[in-house]
């Protein structure tokens, strides 16, 4: 299949250009600079002119073939003064931004690890000298010092340390909170090792952009300390000084200007440039995530998947939600084209009825939930099947009927409450903002029924926890909120994506009783998706098990764990902890979960299946009506199980 | 196993102190409030509890991560209560630890070999090709080989990188690992062939595990002892097998009893059976006496009162509740009574 695909030129044209592009730009900037060194060392034998040469006579000149670049106010070629200016401009700002570097960073990463009043005491020396401009600090220090290029690249470089300081504490401070620190420590690494050896990689991607920002604030800054007399003192050649000149001679002859004005814009735009690249490169080990080890086993889109027609939920009277043939896809990371993650899943929900989406990391069966309302964000791309809500087609639907839908007719409960309930308001008045949006009620009665769906979820004095914010309020607590904010509107269809997996056990079990008993009430479809197949067995009546992007078993709950049909949900269920006496080893599925991109060509589960055989290389389809299992043994597998 | 104990936690305290401008107005909060364990060479101790137990900061405690505030903690003849988190290398290459999420406990710009080298470079005199020999070894211990060592930790699954983890942790044959929810965060799937790898492992090289979950069920397959905490306090501890089939505080019975089922028939009749106890919405934070009594359905009036001490469990162990008391008073009253006539 990678033949397949490479074969094609339209998948492999887009990836070619766009590393292309950024090749050429990261080429100009490399050049760019590299010139600049160049004339900075070799300027001596590349000046047409001695730039200190006054030449009264031809002064201010316009470009010509003698003087490329015209002349200035004293007859001095500009041309030459520009590539002088160069060497100005390298060495401050070397000098500038390595002072500001090895003053700021190794100060930052110190006060940063060590917290304390070192923290306390140096951080208010940096408040108080970050208050007062730049340039006024920067003439202070002149002041002290004395004018000149050495001192003002000086007085820059403790200026900059600043923003080294602050930026190398703040990274540290989020890095040693790392669970990698807290191993070093176990380690026995030294604080010094662990600073250097450990966290200093990992903090340097953002410290190589605020140098590449840095040389070029110290390149302005200098040219503006120079404009105003304060750095390079004339006649030395300065592309500040030049500009400082220019613009004493602005009507007689603008073009003096623009030299140095464009020096100083390529400069700064190359060194900017090049630092976003090599920032990418740095941080290779944190940025990018894994490649699928094979290409090989690309899906191959062309094949609807050995039709699952036969295996489509027979339709019933009362139905909810219907899925049928839905295919996802991902935009692969290397840019190659898509990858897809969800196939062939159909599934149906009726009124009242909790249908279990039970799978491993990396299944797609959460993806599946966002892909049913619209919400899969950017990348990710429905490209097969229908999704039908009580009849509606909702791929057909325009983005502003289907946000109709959302909250309206399906809502959604997602995993950790914390995080999905907005920290900056109170619980109240989420959920009256909800309310009054979709129903249009006023902002009392929004705020009464808010408090009485709080009450509703069994919160004790709802009136009182309706002004509460969600960080005040247990795990437990805030996933009741998030429930009852879904239930605002009081959806046809829920979806509940983990929304026990972050609780205590004992919350867990409150949690589901309280989804079974609003569905007893309220009589909404409910899909649940979870990782936990004993909690899928508390509160389902249905249960579909996926496996690498599909479905492998749809069966009633009694039935899928009383006699698994499938060898995964088998391998899944005898490998729960409370499925097994003492005693390890404990039965386990050999492998990994593969990874989208690099799931087998024939059934996705071959590689780890101890029933596999020859003719599991081709790809299965899901079979049965009522019963479905995507095993071409699984008839054989159920016999050999009785026996 | 040997009977002399490796770690021995008495009354362990430990008090986390918010941070705050100056110390105005920080608030301490009590993780830990008197904890008594006790782990033999070689042994499994499971410690359970919910989030907020007090469990993990045992672990970090343990791990010289936090400092304790009162207390003894004895691991070998050191005293590690006194040397605060400046534990010195000879201590640390005893006690290695294995954190929860392997997606942050492995440095994401290191490579397999640095990982697995890191260790040896802190504490041994080894060579580079040594260090590199010594990694393999341990590649090759939790199931994994030579082509791996160049990789960085983004390119291998959940489960992959937790046995790298555990190889790291091994690398200086330590006596006691403390394993800090080493699963919950793998797929069903891996989640045994690493409790399957722990189990191997330490049998083959007499480690003892500090075993830290919330899963009453994973921790008994690999535990000798499982310790039981809620909010600060140990309230049972005994034989695994014991505190798992026959819990006795009401506590390690709700959490043993909140754990759902594979059974859809058995968890519609607990339900059921639920709905009909519902308790009164309280406070889980008790004040003072027993710190379970708001939640626990056979609270007396003298659990607001006082704290109950451990009292001895038949079949092994110890529990922190009153109802053992007055279990043992019938026992001994009906032990009376058969000797008065």
């Amino acid at each position: 299949m990678s033949t397949q695909s490479a074969s094609q030129p339209q998948t492999l044209r887009r990836p070619r250009w766009r590393p292309g592009a950024s090749h050429v730009v990261v080429a100009i900037a490399v050049f760019v600079l590299t010139l600049l060194a160049v004339l900075a060392i070799f300027a001596d034998w590349i000046a047409p002119y001695d730039p200190l040469h006054q030449d009264l006579i031809h002064a201010l000149q316009w470009p010509s073939a003698a003087h490329w670049l015209g002349t200035d106010d004293l007859g001095r070629d500009v041309l030459s003064r520009l590539i002088y200016g160069c060497r100005i401009a390298v060495i401050a700002a070397a000098e500038g931004t390595s002072i500001a570097v090895l003053l700021g960073v190794p100060l930052g990463l110190f006060i940063g690890y060590r917290g304390g009043w070192w923290d306390w005491v140096v951080m208010r020396l940096v408040e108080a000298i970050v208050s007062i401009p730049g340039i006024m600090v920067a003439i202070v220090i002149i002041a002290i010092l004395g004018a000149g290029l050495h001192r003002a690249m000086i007085a820059l470089g403790i200026l900059f340390s600043t923003s080294f300081l602050r930026l190398a504490r703040g990274v540290v401070l989020a890095e040693r909170e790392e669970v990698y620190v807290r191993s070093a420590r176990v380690l026995g690494a030294s604080d010094r090792r662990i600073l250097l050896r450990h966290i200093f990689p990992n903090i340097a991607p953002p410290l190589i952009v605020q140098v590449t920002l840095t040389v070029g604030a110290v390149l302005l800054a200098e040219a503006g300390l120079s404009f105003i007399g304060l750095g390079v003192q004339p006649p030395q050649a300065s592309w500040g000084t030049m500009l400082s000149t220019a613009s004493d001679f602005m009507d007689l002859n603008w073009f003096l200007a623009i030299p140095p004005g464009i020096a100083i814009l390529v400069t700064v735009l190359s060194v900017n440039l090049l630092g976003d690249v090599l920032r990418d490169s740095v941080g290779r080990g944190i940025a990018a995530t894994a490649e699928p080890e094979t290409p090989a086993a690309r899906y191959e889109a062309a094949a609807p998947a050995a039709s699952g027609d036969a295996s489509l939920p027979s339709p019933r009277d009362d139905e909810v939600l219907r899925v049928e043939g839905l295919q996802v896809m991902v935009a692969s990371r290397d840019g190659a084209g898509e990858v897809p993650v969800i196939t062939d899943l159909s599934l149906s929900i009726a009124r009242g009825e909790t249908l279990g989406l039970v799978g491993e990391s990396g299944s797609g069966k959460t993806l599946t939930g966002l892909a049913i309302l619209g919400l899969t964000g950017a990348g990710v791309r429905t490209t097969r099947g229908s999704i039908r809500l009580n009849g509606q087609e909702l791929r057909a639907l325009s983005g502003s009927q289907i946000e109709k839908v959302r909250g309206n007719e399906v809502a959604m409960v997602f995993q950790d409450p914390t995080t999905s309930l907005n920290p900056a308001f109170t619980v109240g008045s989420q959920i009256a903002e909800v309310v009054r949006a979709k129903q249009g009620m006023s902002g009392r009665q929004a705020w009464e029924r808010a408090v009485e769906l709080i009450h509703r979820v069994g919160i004790p004095r709802p009136a009182e926890r309706a002004r509460s914010y969600p960080h005040e309020l247990s795990g437990g607590m805030a996933q009741r909120i998030a429930i009852a904010r879904a239930l605002s509107c009081n959806p046809s269809l829920l979806i509940a994506d983990e929304p026990t997996t972050a609780l205590d056990v004992t919350v867990q079990q409150e949690i589901l009783d309280l989804f079974r008993d609003l569905q007893d009430e309220f009589g909404m479809a409910m899909l649940f998706v979870t990782h936990d197949l004993a909690v899928a067995a508390d509160i389902c009546d249905r249960i579909s098990v996926m496996y690498a992007g599909e479905i492998v078993e749809m069966a009633e709950v009694d039935a899928l764990f009383s006699s698994p049909r499938h060898p995964y949900t088998r391998g899944l269920l005898s490998a729960m902890p409370h499925a097994s006496d003492r005693n390890p080893p404990l039965p386990t599925i050999r492998g990994n979960v593969p990874r989208p991109g690099s799931w087998p060509a024939g059934c996705r589960f071959s590689d780890r299946c101890d029933f596999r055989i020859p003719a599991c290389d081709r790809r299965i389809a899901l079979a049965g009506i009522d019963r479905s299992v995507r095993c071409i043994r699984a008839d054989e597998l159920e016999v050999e199980l009785v026996s | 196993m040997s009977d002399e104990a490796l770690l021995e936690l008495r009354d362990l305290q430990v008090i986390y102190r918010g941070r705050s401008l100056l110390g105005i107005g920080a608030k301490p909060f009590h993780a830990v409030k008197g904890a008594n364990l006790t782990i033999r060479a070689g042994e499994t101790l499971g410690l359970v509890g919910e989030s907020g137990s007090g469990k993990s900061s045992i672990a970090n405690a343990v791990l010289g991560l936090v400092p304790a505030a009162g207390g003894s903690m004895r691991f070998g003849d050191v005293d590690l209560v006194a040397m605060g988190t400046r534990y010195p290398p000879a201590v640390r290459a005893q006690i290695q630890a294995v954190f929860q999420d392997p997606y942050s406990s492995l440095n994401p710009s290191m490579t397999v070999e640095d990982i697995l080298t890191e260790p040896l470079r802190v504490h041994k005199n080894m060579t580079k090709a040594e260090r590199r020999a010594r990694a393999i070894e341990l590649l090759k211990l939790v199931s994994l080989s030579e082509e791996h060592l160049g990789r960085h930790p983004h390119q291998f699954s959940g489960g992959q990188r937790q046995r790298i983890a555990i190889a790291s942790a091994l690398a200086l044959q330590p006596k006691l690992i403390v394993l800090d929810e080493p699963v919950s965060a793998l797929d069903v799937s891996t989640q045994n062939q690493i409790i399957n790898l722990l189990y191997e492992r330490r049998d083959a090289l007499g480690i003892a595990y500090l075993l830290i979950a919330h899963d009453l069920a994973l921790v008994h397959h690999i535990s000798d002892r499982i310790a039981v905490m809620y909010l600060g306090h140990i309230v049972e501890q005994g034989p695994a097998d014991r505190v798992y089939s026959q819990p006795a505080h009401p506590y390690t019975r709700a959490l043993l009893d909140a754990v759902p089922l594979l059974d859809p028939a058995e968890q519609r009749a607990r339900r059921a059976k639920r709905r009909t106890a519902a308790l009164p919405e309280a406070s889980r934070v008790a004040e003072a006496g027993c710190p379970y009594r708001n939640r626990c359905p056979f609270a007396m009036p003298r659990c607001a009162t006082e704290m109950p001490p451990p009292y001895p469990v038949a079949g092994g162990g110890v529990a922190s509740c009153f109802l053992l008391d007055v279990e043992g008073a019938s026992a001994r009253a009906a032990e009376t009574e058969l000797v008065e006539p």
